[in-house]
């Protein structure tokens, strides 16, 4: 796990961004475990309260579950939320990159294309992951 | 103690040393479970701070309450639940390492032999070494331990790690985020002051930079970072007079342009797009920066 105090983005959110692109990666599969609260917060000198915090964040969001005296785990990819809530919140990220592609100066057809190719990429790295 | 009462309540705090005041109308507030970070420059007014929360310094004026009790009237109630490592630890010299746990232990209602055992094995330390033989990061280590063995609701720090090693200073935070974070998160506070800000900063929540006895900042740390930013442009020219209310400008030199902005990074961000830049990034400060930058507000930022 790669944090960085220089984002301007909450550590906690980082740690969450990037269990949800390691499950959507495939690089962390359903019934995978999360490392502990204890030592992930050791290994990275971060308080334990922001591990604990995007833990429960992952939770609400239906990414991981967690089972008493077991620890945390990778959900099965369903979500609890219905389609419409689930697109709202897709549509705050994909306004960030539109935004984002603006600055870059990034024109349209070109930032669709990029969407594919990323598309391909995950599902490519998934593939690669499940084979093994 | 109630789920609402701070661990740390500081109102308009004054400590007069002779005609000077050390500390000149502080107001400081310390939730429970929270990782609190007390920094400024040497002689700010933060370790007469931090004698007044021990009762080892009586205010001039203005209230300290620790769990909201006064630590001037309840002195053993608030000490009883807290545990201070200094920055110069005192042992008995002639004690053992074994003798100087016994002792601390002694006065402490709770004591975690498990922990403690966890910890010896951890930092190595010899149960027979008189405390006289320690080298400076042992003894810290050895007051770690006689600070965490005790399940402290609040654990108060002022410069622990100064003059350690970068390995022992590191081990140090591990330590803290550890063994003393273990247990109930409500009932394990940190007040930790320090220089060395860029290592505690994964451990801060929120911090109070103190300057001259007074409190100049108070933020929590992800707000702070999101708040400071370093903006960097690049043009194809020179670019005419830039109007950037807000922003300080670092760095201009030709085609490059770099601010420091304060909360007015989306503003600055589109007055600069607005000049069709060739690059555009823009940069947390990290807590150290954001220290100096407040400080000292003509200091160019590294």
């Amino acid at each position: 796990m790669q944090l960085s105090f220089k984002t301007g983005k909450p550590v906690y959110l980082q740690i969450v961004d990037q269990v949800k692109a390691a499950a959507a990666s495939g690089a962390a599969r359903p019934g995978d475990p999360l490392p502990s609260i204890r030592p992930l917060a050791e290994e990275l000198r971060i308080n334990r309260n922001t591990i604990a915090k995007a833990y429960t964040e992952l939770e609400s969001q239906g990414i991981i579950e967690t089972i008493p005296g077991k620890g945390c785990f990778i959900r099965a990819n369903s979500s609890p939320y219905k389609k419409e809530v689930r697109m709202k919140l897709l549509a705050q990220a994909v306004d960030d990159a539109v935004v984002q592609a603006h600055h870059l100066q990034v024109p349209k057809t070109d930032f669709l294309e990029l969407t594919e190719q990323r598309f391909e990429a995950f599902a490519q790295q998934r593939d690669r992951a499940a084979r093994g | 103690m109630s789920a609402d009462t701070p661990t740390i309540e500081i109102r308009d705090l004054v400590r007069r040393f002779g005609r000077t005041d050390a500390v000149e109308g502080l107001n400081l507030r310390v939730e429970p479970g929270r990782c609190y970070g007390f920094f400024g420059r040497n002689g700010a007014g933060k370790t007469t701070t931090i004698k007044c929360l021990l009762n080892l310094l009586r205010p001039t004026s203005g209230t300290v309450r620790v769990f909201g009790l006064d630590p001037r009237r309840d002195e053993v109630a608030v000490k009883s639940r807290l545990a201070y490592v200094p920055d110069n630890v005192a042992f008995y010299p002639w004690m053992t390492v074994r003798e100087t746990l016994d002792y601390f232990a002694s006065f402490r209602a709770t004591w975690n032999q498990d922990t403690e055992g966890a910890l010896l094995s951890q930092f190595r330390l010899d149960l027979g070494q008189k405390t006289t033989h320690l080298s400076k990061g042992q003894r810290t280590q050895l007051a770690l331990i006689t600070a965490i063995c005790p399940e402290p609701e609040l654990l108060v720090l002022d410069e622990p790690t100064s003059g350690l090693d970068p390995i022992v200073r590191r081990e140090f935070i591990q330590t803290v985020i550890g063994a003393y974070q273990d247990g109930d998160p409500g009932r394990r506070t940190v007040f930790v002051s320090t220089h060395l800000i860029s290592e505690f900063e994964g451990l801060i929540d929120e911090f109070t930079i103190i300057e001259r006895g007074k409190a100049v900042l108070s933020l929590d740390a992800d707000s702070a970072r999101e708040r400071y930013q370093k903006i960097y442009a690049r043009f194809a020219a020179e670019p005419a007079a830039l109007d950037l209310p807000g922003a300080r400008v670092l760095r201009q030199r030709g085609r490059e342009f770099e601010v420091l902005v304060n909360g007015s990074s989306v503003d600055v961000m589109e007055r600069l797009k607005a000049r069709s830049p060739e690059a555009l990034t823009t940069e947390s400060l990290t807590l150290e920066e954001i220290f100096v930058t407040t400080l000292q507000p003509g200091a160019v930022v590294a």
